[in-house]
């Protein structure tokens, strides 16, 4: 069994030969960034998709993916070489008072263009829905798995 | 600039006490409107880095969750609670609220009406103890696992606080003992307040 390590909200964890697993994503997203060729990769659990430029933290987008790959060149990763898989994004509140709740799609539509900017191939996803996800991305592989919190799975 | 971060003993006893008013009004209203006797108390109060929320509360379980915004009358958004049933706690509460819990819908609204009593008695303590009107929005209700209907609530606070206030409540009815989570999200407006009460108790 490989090592298994928690990603918080608003973290991130690079590893190797690891289970990074990040649970409860509801209209949060988890970004997989991964280099194939020397098997690194790494979780983010982000909240936002922007920062507003004065803390540096994993809970926006730009700058967990920007912290994710200076982790992984660390570890012998390029960064030409990663791509990237995400899911999350769902719309977990069924009755709705609060139109400010409603974020799951707004983080999808920028989160996606941030990945444009650093020149990251988005090579897989799941996205959307009205359900949280638990996910684990095997870094010996590349390969995710979402776990739906009504049940069911899906290998992206 | 206050920071929440390294409240102490006396610190959180003050917070537990505003939760034990605050729930202490919503066990009287919950009693009155239900014709039987409902008591309500907060043991157990503490302050929680949202990263480390998993610690701290079953993030793998579903739960029902019913969201109020708080708003200043003064000067808007004050911060969100919480209100957070585990799975266990729904079906005992509709149980003993309903008799009957095969209608879900009528379950979950149930709960959504807790939640909204729960919020109003939570602003109606923060009026008596810190004389801040604060208004509670209508209720959200999502029922999933707890970390996923956090963050939403989170991410709208991300950039001014991150600290989760949560109020371990334990409701009792007849024999039954049900656990329900109150969570206060302040932003930094909310934080002042907080250190206000502080204040004067000190």
């Amino acid at each position: 069994m490989q090592n298994e390590v928690l990603v918080g909200i608003g973290e991130f964890r690079v590893a190797k030969r690891a289970v990074l697993k990040t649970v409860g994503l509801g209209s949060c997203i988890g970004i997989a960034l991964y280099d194939p060729v020397v098997k690194v990769g790494g979780l983010a659990h982000v909240m936002l998709p922007q920062s507003n430029g004065t803390k540096r933290s994993a809970k926006y987008a730009d700058q967990a993916v920007e912290m994710m790959i200076e982790a992984m060149e660390r570890l012998g990763g390029k960064r030409d070489r990663v791509v990237a898989k995400m899911a999350g994004g769902a719309q977990i509140f069924k009755h709705m008072t609060m139109d400010m709740l409603r974020i799951g799609d707004r983080n999808v539509e920028a989160i996606t263009s941030v990945l444009d900017d650093f020149g990251i191939r988005l090579v897989s996803k799941d996205l959307g829905g009205d359900q949280g996800r638990t996910v684990y991305f095997f870094t010996n592989d590349g390969r995710m798995l979402v776990r739906y919190s009504r049940g069911g799975e899906l290998w992206i | 600039m206050h920071s929440i971060e390294d409240l102490g003993e006396i610190e959180l006893d003050a917070l537990r006490e505003l939760g034990n008013i605050g729930v202490g009004m919503a066990a009287t209203s919950l009693s009155q409107m239900l014709g039987k006797v409902i008591e309500m108390s907060v043991p157990v109060v503490k302050v929680v880095k949202v990263q480390e929320l998993h610690n701290v509360i079953d993030v793998d379980k579903i739960v029902a969750g019913v969201v109020t915004g708080l708003d200043d009358v003064d000067d808007g958004q004050a911060g969100f609670l919480y209100i957070n049933f585990p799975e266990q706690s729904s079906l005992k509460l509709a149980e003993a609220l309903l008799g009957d819990t095969s209608d879900e819908e009528m379950v979950d609204s149930t709960l959504m009406e807790i939640g909204n009593i729960l919020s109003s008695a939570f602003c109606d303590a923060t009026a008596e103890m810190l004389n801040k009107i604060l208004i509670p929005t209508p209720p959200s209700f999502a029922k999933d696992i707890a970390i996923a209907v956090v963050d939403a609530i989170v991410s709208q606070l991300a950039e001014k606080s991150d600290y989760v206030v949560i109020f371990e409540t334990k409701l009792e009815e007849n024999e039954n003992e049900i656990e329900i989570f109150v969570m206060l999200f302040p932003n930094e407006k909310f934080v002042e307040y907080i250190f206000q009460l502080l204040g004067m108790v000190e």
